[in-house]
């Protein structure tokens, strides 16, 4: 965002001004620092060590070792489809290309807890393959094939999303005159196309794994809440929240909270990264370059 | 490497792109497609390169077919309009692109690549700017650039889409006698895209004129500009003059010869401004006409003129202008050196207007 | 036709198998299982007493809270685009919190802040406003889950507007007040629209930040997604079924309006520009 200093016509009376800032402080104070606030002095209500002792608590560890192996392995998902999505979408016309965006933006529309009855419905016992299963002995859900797929579900839409914008805003000229100068199709893929994607790639990577890492709803459904077994951090706290552990519950929110913190440091990073790969971007199309064009012509 | 292009076709949907096309273009020429937006140019170039494929018709190099052969293979160097410049690479991994994509076995060596593309950076005179990214460029940096990248790979065709489109008036001329030299000194098949007939008529060797998908006319830049085969061609380079017959008798009158068989009713007189002579007395064939506005335009000074309810615009040189002293009101009369005649319903197909 | 640039067929092959595997598939399970409902039967289950209360809760208090954001998201865009102040920077990330932190995070923390001891409510409930496990809380969870969007809807429409609109609209003898309500305004009430449409239909599904602060009484505090779960818990599966598609169809509605709404944008911005682009 550019600091703007609105023209003297455009700006409104200082009083104006003054009112209308503080009531965003405000209302975001309220609703957003307020709260992050609290998470961490609930969590340290009762010391330090307390903390560290819910903390190091085995059930939450493995809540936290469910959390990260579910983020891990459903990350590279996302990325090859999603890069794949926004590779056709944006490189190529055809028909149907507005109904398959849509259809890429479902898994945000659908309610978590719809998401997760789903796979209840599909993989449950009274589900449509679950005869099958149960004769097989493969446990999907209340298991953590169960909780995968769901996740998969819920992350499916960031990366493609993200890419989406970036790559039309491209163009094909690049990949183009790459396949102009002779270059094979993996050769521009590597070579042209992924440096140009990369902040974008790494930003839809980065909000995928704060929902893959904080979902609840969906999780929830078809985990079955078996302690140290099929518990994430998001259900460990809700647990122990239920059984009036204030301490425990906000101990493992806390370790949620700083991973949100995290997520945040790393967008704002990768958007001011976007922001100037997209100034260079227009730098490249306009008529001359700003500032270092100082010319030796012939 | 010639290039023939026989009986192409292409539709986008209804729109019917190219119609048809026949274009033979002989080893070592520069040739411009010149026409309008939408006229079919740069979709004839892009065929020609493999970037776009033809409904019909047949694309040779060197009369070999090339029709299906993908862009890869086509050993075609493509100057992009707006460049296309690999953002993230320096200028010199721009030029080196096409080497180190090369297999394997056909891959210089990485001092072979140094050399090859530190020649083409001193050949286009960037040698200076060889750690630069493209984004820290000017415009026309950037083109010759471009340039490089795409003779890297020692095409035997060369193919540019609107080479100066993006760049401004001064740079532009500058670049299109380098583009002129360039050529004369590498001597392979060019084709280049543009709107500019002033560009056109002076940096190629033969001008072909499109419009509407089709090949309006094919020659060099005195025979297109001198002798146009079509009204499109006269309205499209340069400003004209047309005269219907019905209103200008007499001036239909003077193309008389040229359109013997034609009925006088039907046909249309086109004539540049500057191929009118005012004269301060009546003269045989001459129009009565009286002086709108006079304005001096650098060399030139360009008169409007009414006769009747029409408008004429004169182009006169500035010595010229002197001796006529042509006031505001003043009646003169003016005689045409050059008069093409159209019939009037090829015109009438282009466009209804009245002249300029 | 034969394209230039290499993999359409793999990339939009890979996308549809599994767009259609994970998502599509499963979705038409969910359609088919309750296929075996009549419609009389899943009409009776959708407007039962208590899931009629559900929804009552659930959309007015998601229709509020879309409210408060879009007001408030309206302020905030603004300032954040406009002024300047020290911090802002800070402040512009922070917006983007209630995306980055876990809902259940979400959710107890403002159970606790909220709750008649908490560091907010201990100032509400002398006043007679008791927030927590009533329905006025599940407007704060669903406040604090749908802030994102209006300012993010809106804040690179702001960005767009061109300084010299509004100088014209000064020279023309406007008032500050009527530059914004006649000319600003109607150029980002769509983008406003589309972000209150976003946050409405986040809010409409919002499971994991409500329910601790809901009190989740049936009739009284109960939203949807929790009256689906509860139905599971007590193996009412054919009752879960049919709310859970009713969710479903309601929520492909706001998904083809919010996308008819950055049509409509999209489409009037274009033609404002007189086309080109």
């Amino acid at each position: 965002m550019s600091t703007s200093s609105p023209r003297r016509a455009n700006a409104e009376p200082r009083w104006l001004r003054l009112t209308l800032t503080a009531v965003a402080l405000g209302f975001l104070g309220l609703f957003l620092a307020l709260p992050l606030v609290a998470v961490f002095t609930e969590a340290l209500r009762s010391g330090w060590d307390n903390y560290l002792t819910a903390l190091a608590d085995r059930e939450a560890l493995a809540a936290i070792r469910l959390t990260v192996f579910i983020a891990v392995f459903v990350l590279p998902f996302n990325i090859a489809v999603g890069v794949a999505a926004a590779w056709a979408i944006a490189k190529f016309d055809f028909r149907g290309k507005s109904l398959l965006i849509t259809l890429i933006d479902l898994p945000f529309a659908v309610s978590p807890v719809v998401v997760g009855l789903v796979f209840l419905m599909i993989f449950g016992a009274q589900g449509l393959l679950g005869p099958w299963l149960s004769a097989h002995e493969i446990k999907v859900v209340f298991a953590l094939p169960g909780m995968i797929l769901v996740t998969l579900f819920i992350t499916f839409p960031f990366v493609a999303r993200e890419l989406i914008p970036l790559m039309q805003a491209q163009g094909k000229d690049e990949e183009e005159a790459a396949i102009s100068l002779g270059a094979t199709g993996w050769q521009m893929f590597f070579r042209v196309t992924l440096p140009n994607i990369k902040w974008g790639l790494l930003y839809g990577v980065i909000l995928a794994n704060a929902r893959a890492m904080g979902e609840f709803g969906a999780v929830s459904v078809v985990s079955g809440h078996i302690r140290g077994e099929t518990n994430t951090l998001p259900l460990h706290v809700e647990i122990l929240y239920n059984e009036y552990n204030a301490v425990g519950s906000f101990a493992a929110a806390s370790v949620l909270a700083l991973l949100a913190l995290v997520t945040l440091v790393a967008k704002t990073l990768v958007e001011w990264r976007m922001r100037r790969e997209t100034e260079m971007l227009a730098a490249t199309l306009a008529p001359e370059a700003t500032g270092t064009s100082t010319g030796n012509r012939s | 490497m010639s290039i023939e292009i026989s009986g192409v076709t292409k539709r986008f949907g209804s729109f019917t792109a190219l119609d048809n096309i026949h274009l033979d273009i002989p080893t070592g020429e520069l040739v411009a497609l010149l026409g309008p937006s939408g006229c079919g140019k740069t979709t004839l170039l892009r065929i020609i390169a493999g970037m776009e494929s033809a409904d019909a018709g047949h694309v040779k190099f060197a009369g070999e077919e090339a029709t299906h052969l993908h862009a890869r293979e086509r050993k075609v160097g493509f100057v992009f309009q707006h460049y296309a410049l690999f953002r993230h690479m320096t200028v010199f991994e721009n030029v080196a692109f096409g080497l180190r994509v090369k297999p394997r076995a056909e891959r210089p060596s990485e001092t072979e690549i140094r050399r090859r593309v530190s020649e083409l950076l001193k050949l286009v005179q960037l040698d200076w700017l060889a750690e630069r990214y493209p984004s820290q460029l000017s415009g026309g940096q950037r083109q010759r650039i471009a340039l490089a990248r795409a003779l890297a790979v020692e095409p035997k065709v060369l193919l540019l889409d609107e080479p100066f489109g993006a760049l401004d008036t001064k740079v532009r001329k500058e670049l299109r006698r380098w583009l002129r030299r360039l050529h004369d000194e590498m001597h392979i098949s060019s084709v280049f895209v543009t709107h500019d007939q002033e560009e056109a008529l002076e940096v190629a060797d033969r001008v072909v004129v499109m419009n509407h998908g089709k090949i309006e006319q094919i020659g060099s830049p005195d025979e297109v500009y001198s002798n146009p085969a079509s009204p499109f061609v006269y309205q499209f380079l340069g400003n004209v003059n047309v005269f219907h017959s019905r209103v200008h008798g007499d001036w239909a009158e003077i193309g008389r010869e040229e359109a013997q068989t034609r009925d006088a009713g039907n046909v249309v007189a086109f004539v540049r401004p500057h191929d009118i002579e005012i004269e301060n007395a009546p003269v045989a064939g001459g129009l009565e006409s009286l002086v709108q506005e006079v304005h001096t335009i650098g060399p030139l000074v360009r008169v409007e003129l009414a006769h009747g309810p029409e408008l004429v615009e004169v182009e006169l040189t500035r010595e010229r202008a002197a001796t006529l002293t042509l006031g505001k009101g003043q009646r003169v009369w003016l005689r045409p050196r050059q008069v093409k005649v159209f019939e009037a319903s090829a015109w009438d197909l282009e466009d209804g207007g009245s002249g300029i | 036709m034969k394209r230039v640039l290499p993999g359409f067929g793999l990339s939009l092959g890979i996308t549809l198998v599994y767009l259609g595997l994970l998502v599509l598939l499963p979705l038409s399970g969910l359609v088919f299982k309750s296929s075996a409902l009549s419609f009389a039967q899943w009409w009776d289950i959708a407007t039962g007493e208590r899931a009629l209360a559900s929804l009552r809760v659930t959309f007015g208090a998601s229709l509020l809270a879309a409210t408060i954001n879009a007001v408030f998201g309206l302020i905030v865009a603004w300032v954040l685009v406009r002024y300047s102040f020290p911090g802002k920077r800070l402040v512009d990330s922070l917006v983007d919190l209630p995306f980055a932190l876990p809902t259940a995070v979400a959710g107890i923390t403002l159970a606790t802040l909220y709750a008649g001891n908490g560091w907010v409510g201990r100032y509400l409930e002398p006043l007679g406003i008791k927030v927590a496990f009533t329905p006025l809380g599940i407007v704060v969870a669903l406040t604090f889950i749908g802030l994102p969007f209006v300012v993010r809807t809106l804040q690179p429409v702001i960005e767009d507007i061109e300084p010299e609109v509004e100088e014209a609209a000064a020279t023309l003898g406007a008032s500050r007040a009527q530059t914004f309500f006649r000319v600003l305004l109607p150029g980002i009430f769509p983008a406003l629209l589309t972000g209150f449409t976003l946050a409405f239909s986040r809010a409409v599904g919002e499971y994991g930040s409500v329910i601790f602060i809901a009190g989740n009484m049936p009739l009284v505090s109960e939203i949807t997604p929790l009256l689906i779960i509860s139905k599971l818990e007590q193996y009412d599966i054919v009752g879960a079924t049919a709310l859970a598609l009713l969710m479903l169809i309601i929520s492909f509605l706001l998904l083809l309006g919010v996308n008819a709404l950055q049509w409509w944008a999209a489409h009037r911005h274009h033609r404002l520009n007189g086309g080109a682009l």
